[in-house]
C-alpha cells in the first residue's frame, strides 16, 4: 500500500465510499429505471416498454393509487400552467410537490432573511436567540408532524376554529381536506426549516466587509440604501445556494405529510411511491424515476453553481 | 447643527404627538436609531415566540389530563375570548405513563444505537474520502466530488424499491442484464437495513466538511509523522484527524442529528413499527398516533421526551451546527 502512487492510493481509499454509494444509490437508481419498464414485477414480469409512463401521464394509472385525482382542479383548466396536459393523479402529485416547494421556499427565504438580520446584530442573549431559532430545525420530522397534527385535530386542537373563521382552513375534517392539509404542511415546513435558510444567509451577511458600511455612512446613505446597495447584492450568492438546497430538499417531502394528514389526502411524488411500491412495483418505479428526474433538474442547478466556482 | 435643532424645536410645538414623532424620526438621527432598535426588539421577540410556541403547545397538552374537555380560550379584557391554550391541570404523571403504554424507551434506545453506529461509519468513510479530496492531487478528483454531491441530492424514494427488495432477501440482479449477482441476507427489521441507507445518505455532507478541515493541516506535520515511521493511514488517523477535532465533531453532530430525525427509511424498513424490529423513535411516536388515538396528552409527552436529546445537543453544540451547515453548503 505504501508503494502505491498518489493516484492509486487515492482510488484505494475511495473504494469503500464508492462501494457504499454504488450499492445504496447508483444500483437502486438504475434498477428502478429497469423495473419501471415492466408490469407484474412481483408475479410474472412482463416487459412493456414505456407503458407505465404513458399510463401515468395520461391518467390511466390513477385508479391504482390511493388519493384524490382531482386535487387542485383549477390547475387543469388554466392554460398557462405548464402541466396542463397531464391527467389524473400524477398531475395532482406534481402540483402538490411543486406548490409546496415554491410556497415554502419563498416564505422560508423571506423569514430566514429577517432572522439572519436579527442574528447579525450584537446584543445580549444573542446566543440564546440563535439556539431558539435552530431548535425547530433539529427536531425529528415525526415530532414536527405530531405538533401540527395535534394543533388541528378535531378534538384536541385549538387552531381549526379561529382559522376556519377567517376562511383559511376547512371547519370540519380539516386534516382530511386536501387544500387545508397542504396549507398546514407548508406552514409546518416553514416553521422547521427556516432556520437553515437563516444560518446560510447569516454566513453570507457576516462575510461582508464592515468597512463598506462606514464608507456608506460617511457618504450619507440611509439604512435602506445601505441594505439595497451593499447588503442585498453581496448576500445574493449565498442566498442563491440556500434556495437551491432547500428546493431540492423540499421536493422530497414525504414524512411530514405522512404524519400530519396521510398520503391519500395530500399526495406528493414520494408519497405515491410509498403508497404503491408493495402492490404495483413497475408503476411505483416509474413514479420514483419521474421524482428523481424532477429533482435532477434542481441538482443540475447546484452542479452548475459549483462548477462556476471552480471545483 | 445647533441652529437646525432649534428650528425643529419651535416647529414641534405646533404639531400633534404622532406628527411630532414621525417628524422626529425623519429628521433626528437619535430618534431614528431608537426606532430601529425598537423594530429590532419586536422582530427578535416575534421570531422567539413563533419558533418556541409549538413546544409550549406540546407542554400544555402533556400536562392537561383530559384534553377532550379542555377549553383552549382565554378571556382577555377588551379583546374578549382569545384562542390561546393554557395547561388545564398539572398531570406530570403523563411523562411516566408514556413509557408504560408503549415501550417508548426501547424506541429511543434504537434511535441512539442507529444514530451512533451510522455516525461511526460515516466518520470513518468520510475521513478516508476527506483525506483524498483535501490532500491528494489525482485525475478525476473534481468529477468524483461532483458525483458524490449529485448522489446525495436524489430523493430516497428513488432508491427505495430495489433496496427494499434486496433487504427482503430477494436476489440482486445487474440492471438490464438479467444476471443474478448474489442473494443477500434478509435485512429488514435489523439495524443493517437502516444503517446502510443512512450512511450513504448522510455521508456526502461529512465528506465536504472533513475535506475542508483536512486540507488546512500543514503538509509538514504529516511529513514529520511519516519520517517517524507511520504509514499514510497512520498519519491520517493519528495526526490529521486529531488535529481536525473541531471538524470531526461538527460532522459527528450533524450526522447524529440527521439520523435521529430521519423519517423515510426509519418508518419503512421496520415492517410493523415494533421495537424488537429495531424501529426507532419514528415508530414509537407513530404507534401513539395510530393505537392510542385519544391519549393526546401521551402523544405530546412522548414528543417532548423525543425532542429533549436534540434540545441538549443544540444548546451544547450550537457553534458546531452553525459552522457545519454553512461550511457544508457555502464553500469559501
Amino acid at each position: 500500500m505504501e508503494n502505491l502512487g498518489e493516484t492509486g492510493f487515492a482510488y484505494l481509499l475511495l473504494t469503500p465510499v464508492m462501494l457504499l454509494l454504488g450499492t445504496i444509490a447508483l444500483y437502486p437508481l438504475l434498477r428502478t429505471f429497469e423495473l419501471s419498464l415492466y408490469q407484474n414485477v412481483l408475479s410474472d414480469p412482463e416487459f412493456v416498454g414505456f407503458e407505465n409512463y404513458v399510463q401515468l401521464f395520461t391518467g390511466g394509472a390513477s385508479p391504482r393509487f390511493p388519493g384524490s385525482t382531482t386535487f387542485l382542479p383549477g390547475v387543469s383548466t388554466s392554460g398557462s400552467f405548464p402541466f396542463v396536459h397531464l391527467e389524473g393523479l400524477l398531475r395532482s402529485a406534481l402540483a402538490v410537490t411543486l406548490l409546496f416547494t415554491v410556497v415554502s421556499v419563498f416564505f422560508e427565504t423571506i423569514i430566514g432573511f429577517g432572522q439572519a438580520l436579527v442574528l447579525d446584530q450584537d446584543f445580549r442573549g444573542r446566543r440564546w436567540v440563535r439556539a431558539a431559532i435552530i431548535i425547530p430545525w433539529a427536531i425529528p420530522i415525526v415530532i414536527q408532524g405530531m405538533i401540527f397534527y395535534l394543533m388541528f385535530h378535531p378534538s384536541a386542537g385549538f387552531l381549526t376554529e379561529p382559522l376556519a373563521n377567517w376562511g383559511l382552513v376547512a371547519a370540519d375534517n380539516t386534516l382530511n381536506d386536501p387544500m387545508s392539509s397542504l396549507l398546514i404542511v407548508t406552514v409546518a415546513d416553514i416553521w422547521k426549516t427556516t432556520a437553515f435558510m437563516a444560518l446560510l444567509i447569516l454566513a453570507g451577511l457576516q462575510s461582508i466587509d464592515r468597512s463598506l458600511y462606514d464608507v456608506a455612512k460617511v457618504a450619507g446613505a440611509t439604512k435602506w440604501q445601505q441594505f439595497k446597495l451593499i447588503t442585498f447584492p453581496l448576500v445574493l450568492p449565498a442566498l442563491g445556494i440556500a434556495v437551491l438546497f432547500r428546493t431540492i430538499d423540499a421536493m422530497r417531502i414525504y414524512g411530514l405529510i405522512d404524519s400530519v394528514s396521510g398520503c391519500t389526502t395530500v399526495p406528493s411524488l414520494s408519497c405515491m411511491v410509498v403508497a404503491t411500491f408493495n402492490t404495483n412495483r413497475g408503476l411505483a418505479a416509474a413514479v420514483a424515476f419521474v421524482t428523481a428526474g424532477v429533482i435532477a433538474i434542481a441538482v443540475l442547478g447546484v452542479i452548475y453553481q459549483q462548477y462556476k466556482e471552480g471545483f | 447643527m445647533g441652529a437646525a435643532s432649534d428650528s425643529t424645536q419651535t416647529a414641534d410645538d405646533e404639531m400633534g404627538p404622532l406628527e411630532r414623532w414621525t417628524h422626529g424620526v425623519v429628521n433626528d438621527q437619535e430618534k431614528r436609531n431608537r426606532l430601529y432598535k425598537a423594530l429590532f426588539y419586536v422582530a427578535a421577540a416575534f421570531f422567539l415566540v413563533t419558533t418556541l410556541f409549538p413546544f409550549y403547545w406540546l407542554l400544555v397538552l402533556a400536562l392537561t389530563p383530559s384534553v377532550r374537555q379542555a377549553d383552549w380560550n382565554v378571556s382577555i379584557p377588551l379583546l374578549g375570548e382569545v384562542p390561546f391554550p393554557t395547561p388545564q391541570g398539572f398531570n406530570v404523571y403523563a411523562f411516566v405513563e408514556v413509557f408504560q403504554q408503549v415501550p417508548f424507551h426501547l424506541y429511543v434506545f434504537n434511535s441512539f444505537v442507529l444514530a451512533t453506529a451510522t455516525t461511526v461509519i460515516v466518520l470513518l468513510l468520510a475521513s478516508l474520502a476527506g483525506y483524498v479530496f483535501g490532500r491528494l492531487e489525482f485525475p478525476g478528483r473534481g468529477l468524483m466530488m461532483l458525483a458524490i454531491l449529485a448522489v446525495s441530492y436524489f430523493p430516497p424514494a428513488a432508491f427505495l424499491i430495489p433496496l427494499y427488495d434486496a433487504f427482503l432477501g430477494n436476489a440482486v440482479y445487474i440492471p438490464f442484464l438479467d444476471i443474478e449477482l448474489f442473494e443477500p441476507p434478509r435485512l429488514v427489521n435489523t439495524p443493517g437495513s437502516m444503517i446502510m441507507p443512512f450512511s450513504a445518505l448522510f455521508l456526502p455532507l461529512s465528506i465536504f466538511i472533513l475535506t475542508t478541515f483536512y486540507s488546512q493541516i500543514p503538509d509538514g506535520l504529516e511529513d514529520a509523522a511519516r519520517v517517524e515511521g507511520t504509514t499514510r493511514l497512520g498519519a491520517l488517523f493519528r495526526v490529521i484527524m486529531p488535529l481536525s477535532a473541531p471538524g470531526v465533531a461538527t460532522a459527528a453532530v450533524l450526522t447524529f442529528i440527521a439520523v435521529y430525525n430521519e423519517y423515510f427509511f426509519s418508518s419503512i424498513m421496520a415492517l410493523q413499527n415494533q421495537p424488537e424490529q429495531w424501529s426507532p423513535l419514528v415508530g414509537g411516536i407513530l404507534s401513539y398516533q395510530t393505537q392510542y388515538t385519544t391519549d393526546f396528552n401521551l402523544m405530546a409527552a412522548a414528543s417532548i421526551v423525543g425532542v429533549l436529546p436534540m434540545l441538549i445537543i443544540v444548546v451544547v453544540a450550537q457553534e458546531k451546527i452553525v459552522s457545519g451547515l454553512t461550511d457544508g453548503a457555502l464553500k469559501e
